[in-house]
């Protein structure tokens, strides 16, 4: 599974970013090979309008399995991640990236 | 720390009066992030010092060099905006219509023209008059409020609330339901919707719901001028129970409103009566509501 995670930091111990469209980092786990890989959200977060969507667009593309964000992405990144074969967690706010992945694989976070 | 939005939907409602009141109240508390940046005004009441202003940049504006420009008025036929004219036989960009859509430079034969980010406003953290400090933008003229820019306003307010260890980020949403009030909207713990009992008033409310429905965000909801029409705010009582959103208080409609912003106060510094009651019982109640989340 790939985990995908909005986070604030590139470590483990950085805190999830509770912002879906304009999160600063966007952090993917891939459980099957324990690997990490880190994408910097600056191209979207500089935009003016419209983030939602382009973030969804680099999580499609990293082809993520999961997402684990604060408190959920607007209406329209909520349209197009609908769109996706994609299992959204929220209520990671005040979590650091290690206890809300923790917390999804303990099936304590809401599926949105 | 919790991150407490007001919003209305409507203008007029008195959502910023009643925001400036819970700040006063919350007092060292709370910081405040203006994030009604369109047409800001809490600093009318909260009398900021404008201190730390830093430029914000938001949106591309097109920049032709007349020096590589041939004149063949590509650019101008399209641009859809209309916002390159000929002045004095040259081709120049009307900054009020350039919308930033970057449909120039591709057509430019000989790469004349470049997109540049556009300053269109000033950023500060204020000390204002509660034992506090408060973040909030100022546009200039042409220039509209963007999710960038509360985005920019609530991340400040977020970073000076952990650093001196703030129990509450009192966030002054933005109007409408666009991309503002859904960055407005983002990250926030509980929701103050501020109404008043007229059809735009609940027509708006019912609209702004939506969009905090699909964060999930737990909201509350304060009825002003509630006795102008008692059937309306009946409505509004049944709507807040179908919704399950929780019932904060009414205000009946009170001049004190007013006067107390001609001289420049939030209604609890002016009003000693029951209207410094009602606020004071709601904003504990916004306290015991949003910590219980």
């Amino acid at each position: 599974m790939k985990i995908v995670l909005t986070a604030k930091g590139k470590e483990w111990d950085s805190k999830i970013d509770p912002r879906f469209g304009r999160t600063e980092y966007i952090f993917i786990y891939d459980e099957d090979n324990d690997k990490i890989e880190i994408l910097d959200n600056i191209s979207v977060t500089s935009e003016a309008h419209g983030v939602g969507p382009k973030t969804a667009q680099k999580i499609f593309d990293a082809n993520a399995d999961i997402l684990i964000t604060g408190n959920g992405p607007g209406g329209n990144a909520r349209t197009v991640l609908e769109s996706g074969n994609l299992d959204i967690y929220v209520g990671a706010s005040d979590m650091t990236l290690k206890e809300a992945y923790d917390a999804y694989k303990n099936d304590e976070l809401k599926k949105f | 720390m919790k991150e407490i939005v007001i919003v209305s939907g409507k203008g007029g409602t008195g959502k910023t009066s009643i925001t400036a009141s819970f700040a006063y109240l919350g007092n060292k508390d709370v910081i405040v992030a203006d994030c009604d940046v369109d047409a800001a005004d809490m600093h009318l009441l909260l009398k900021p010092d404008f201190g730390n202003p830093k430029d914000f940049y938001s949106g591309l504006l097109a920049k032709i060099d007349q020096e590589k420009c041939i004149k063949c008025g590509k650019c101008a036929a399209v641009c859809r905006f209309d916002a390159i004219p000929i002045i004095n036989g040259k081709f120049i960009v009307e900054p009020l219509n350039c919308e930033g859509c970057g449909y120039c430079p591709l057509v430019c034969p000989t790469d004349a023209i470049e997109m540049n980010e556009q300053n269109v406003g000033r950023l500060f953290v204020s000390n204002i008059k509660t034992e506090s400090k408060m973040v909030h933008a100022s546009l200039k003229i042409g220039a509209d409020n963007s999710g960038k820019l509360v985005a920019e306003v609530k991340n400040k307010a977020k970073e000076i609330a952990e650093n001196e260890e703030k129990k509450f980020i009192l966030v002054d949403g933005s109007p409408g339901i666009g991309c503002p009030v859904v960055s407005s909207l983002s990250g926030a713990s509980f929701v103050v919707l501020v109404t008043e009992p007229s059809v735009s008033g609940i027509h708006d409310l019912r609209r702004v719901y939506q969009v905090i429905k699909k964060f999930g965000i737990k909201a509350g909801c304060i009825i002003n001028k509630a006795d102008v029409n008692k059937n309306k705010s009946k409505e509004i009582h049944n709507f807040l129970e179908e919704e399950k959103i929780e019932f904060i208080a009414e205000i009946h409609y009170d001049e004190n409103f007013t006067k107390a912003m001609t001289y420049g106060k939030t209604i609890v510094e002016y009003d000693n009566g029951e209207i410094k009651k009602i606020l004071e019982d709601s904003w504990e109640k916004i306290k015991e509501l949003t910590t219980n989340l």
